[in-house]
């Protein structure tokens, strides 16, 4: 337990020092202001565009249109560049042989992917709480916040996502030794989902209704008790993946 | 006591066999020396040793433990010094040793303390800044703070003097003797001089295998023969002695560097002089130099590595 707090400071001394945290937090902070106000200035933009002759008729932007953008740019942007800030977490360090000091006094490979896990899982938190509050703010400012809950839920199966991911670059990590192989691996993950996604029958099942399916639950198409099948599965993979990630590392030539 | 006892390890990468029944053990409280070319397969048994890879056969003891792949509980009696130590370029030399001093679960007083010690020991007390700076010397001088942490039974360094100037060399050297009194040191090398100013055994691998092993005094006085070197003012005078010479030493060979000089060399030292003094008298040859070469570290390695 000591080692496993140890570590995970470590890992968070890294984030700060190597500026890895900030440039998430830039990142989702960026975001978050973005998504209500390119709502809010579409319309005008699209207006101003408009020459003599050419009439453009475009309904009133709503908060809808912000959850919109919201919904679009973290699992896009967001997702993205939180899955290359965390893909070198573990290659990075196999490849420069970090690992060896550690792991030759005694601290058990399954601690560094536990606490890389919290770490990371932490940091990801703290941005989508970030970018969540921030495009809540303005777009409550702009508009008005209605279905909260709806909302709430829907963030939840992003961030859950999010986790799945962070779970699957350590298993990647564990198995390959480049960083670049193991973005594209993970990358390959992600688009075998949305290839299973292609099958009506598994959609409930797939993990990617999470990231896609949000608007959907806002919208009130669907209830978050169609999700429950998908976050089971989610939850299931991410667990499995990290047991994964520990029995794959634990065998590694360091 | 052993503190490390090496039995018939076999390790290939592929079909590159590299090293091939390694047998070898360290006395405790002992400066030992792991020789070898580069690339012989001393960091593959350190690795073995440290649980860092798999050998192919053979058993690992230490401490009298048996030493696993993956999880190795045997690394609790051990501090490492890889042959290029890396360390988060982010942290301090403070903050580094406190991670490390955590994760062996040292308490918090008793970490400080030995820090501070270490630090002093490997002359980095004062250098309070990020790692990433360091030089290469520093960061070795790190290396040996960070493996002596823990105050293990047994300090194993790989290449620790390599890639440093001679002074830095000197400096590491004098850190490893010193702390042979508290802990065991094994240390590979291909700088034989590193070997004779400190170490107690050697151990020599070559192709695979330990070619000789043992104490370095026995070593030297069994394996190596004595010679005699003698340099002549005239090239006939040379030849004049090599040719009556011709049966007596079962080494001979002239000098590269200086073209009227030769070697013998042979089992019986004594007869040996006294022969070749003969020689000299009867054919009325005056050498410019006449002398008893004592054999080195050097001529045996490259005896053995020669065949």
């Amino acid at each position: 337990m000591k080692a496993y707090i140890a570590f995970t400071k470590k890992e968070w001394l890294e984030s700060i020092r190597t500026y890895r945290f900030f440039i998430l937090l830039a990142v989702f902070f960026i975001i978050g202001i973005m998504n209500p106000i390119t709502a809010k200035i579409t319309p005008e933009l699209l207006s101003s565009l408009a020459t003599e002759g050419i009439t453009i008729t475009i309904p009133e932007p709503t908060a809808m249109d912000s959850w919109l953008q919201f919904y679009k740019n973290v699992p896009q942007m967001g997702l993205i560049v939180l899955v290359i800030m965390f893909s070198g977490g573990m290659t990075g360090e196999c490849s420069k042989g970090t690992f060896v000091n550690m792991v030759t006094k005694g601290l058990k490979r399954s601690t560094i992917i536990l606490s890389k896990f919290t770490m990371s899982v932490c940091m990801w938190t703290i941005s989508l709480a970030l970018c969540f509050m921030i495009s809540t703010y303005y777009t409550a400012y702009y508009w008005n916040i209605d279905g909260l809950e709806q909302i709430l839920q829907s963030v939840a199966c992003l961030w859950l996502f999010g986790v799945f991911l962070i779970a699957i670059l350590l298993l990647m990590g564990a198995i390959v030794r480049s960083n670049y192989a193991c973005l594209l691996l993970v990358g390959g993950v992600v688009v075998t989902l949305f290839l299973i996604n292609m099958v009506p029958r598994l959609q409930e099942f797939n993990p990617i209704r999470l990231t896609s399916g949000n608007m959907s639950l806002i919208t009130s198409e669907m209830a978050i008790a169609d999700f429950v099948y998908s976050i089971s599965i989610t939850i299931i993979l991410t667990v499995l993946s990290l047991l994964g990630a520990i029995m794959v590392f634990n065998k590694k030539k360091l | 006591m052993n503190i490390l006892e090496v039995n018939e390890v076999s390790k290939a990468f592929g079909k590159q066999v590299i090293l091939d029944g390694v047998n070898f053990h360290v006395p405790e409280h002992s400066v030992f020396g792991f020789l070898g070319q580069n690339g012989a397969g001393k960091t593959t048994t350190m690795k073995i040793i440290l649980g860092l890879l798999q050998a192919d056969q053979g058993v690992v003891m230490v401490n009298g433990e048996r030493v696993t792949y993956g999880q190795t509980k045997t690394n609790r009696y051990i501090g490492y010094l890889p042959d290029v130590p890396e360390f988060y370029g982010y942290m301090k030399p403070l903050e580094y040793l406190a991670l490390c001093g955590e994760i062996t679960g040292m308490k918090k007083n008793e970490c400080k303390l030995r820090t501070e010690e270490l630090l002093d020991l490997v002359g980095l007390e004062k250098a309070n800044k990020k790692i990433a700076g360091f030089s290469r010397g520093m960061k070795q001088r790190l290396g040996i703070a960070q493996a002596l942490l823990s105050e293990p039974k047994l300090l194993v360094c790989d290449e620790p003097t390599s890639a440093l100037d001679p002074i830095g060399r000197k400096e590491i050297l004098d850190i490893l003797y010193k702390v042979k009194d508290k802990t065991t040191v094994m240390f590979s090398t291909h700088i034989l001089s590193d070997v004779e100013r400190i170490c107690d055994n050697i151990a020599l691998i070559h192709q695979g295998k330990i070619q000789m092993q043992g104490d370095l005094v026995t070593i030297k006085t069994n394996h190596a023969k004595e010679g005699i070197e003698i340099e002549f003012s005239k090239i006939e005078d040379l030849k004049r002695f090599q040719k009556e010479a011709k049966d007596l030493a079962n080494v001979f060979k002239g000098k590269e560097d200086s073209p009227l000089a030769i070697e013998l060399k042979a089992s019986n030292m004594n007869e040996l002089s006294k022969v070749s003094l003969q020689i000299l008298a009867q054919n009325d040859i005056v050498p410019v130099k006449f002398m008893c070469v004592k054999p080195t570290l050097e001529d045996l390695f490259m005896e053995i590595v020669k065949e």
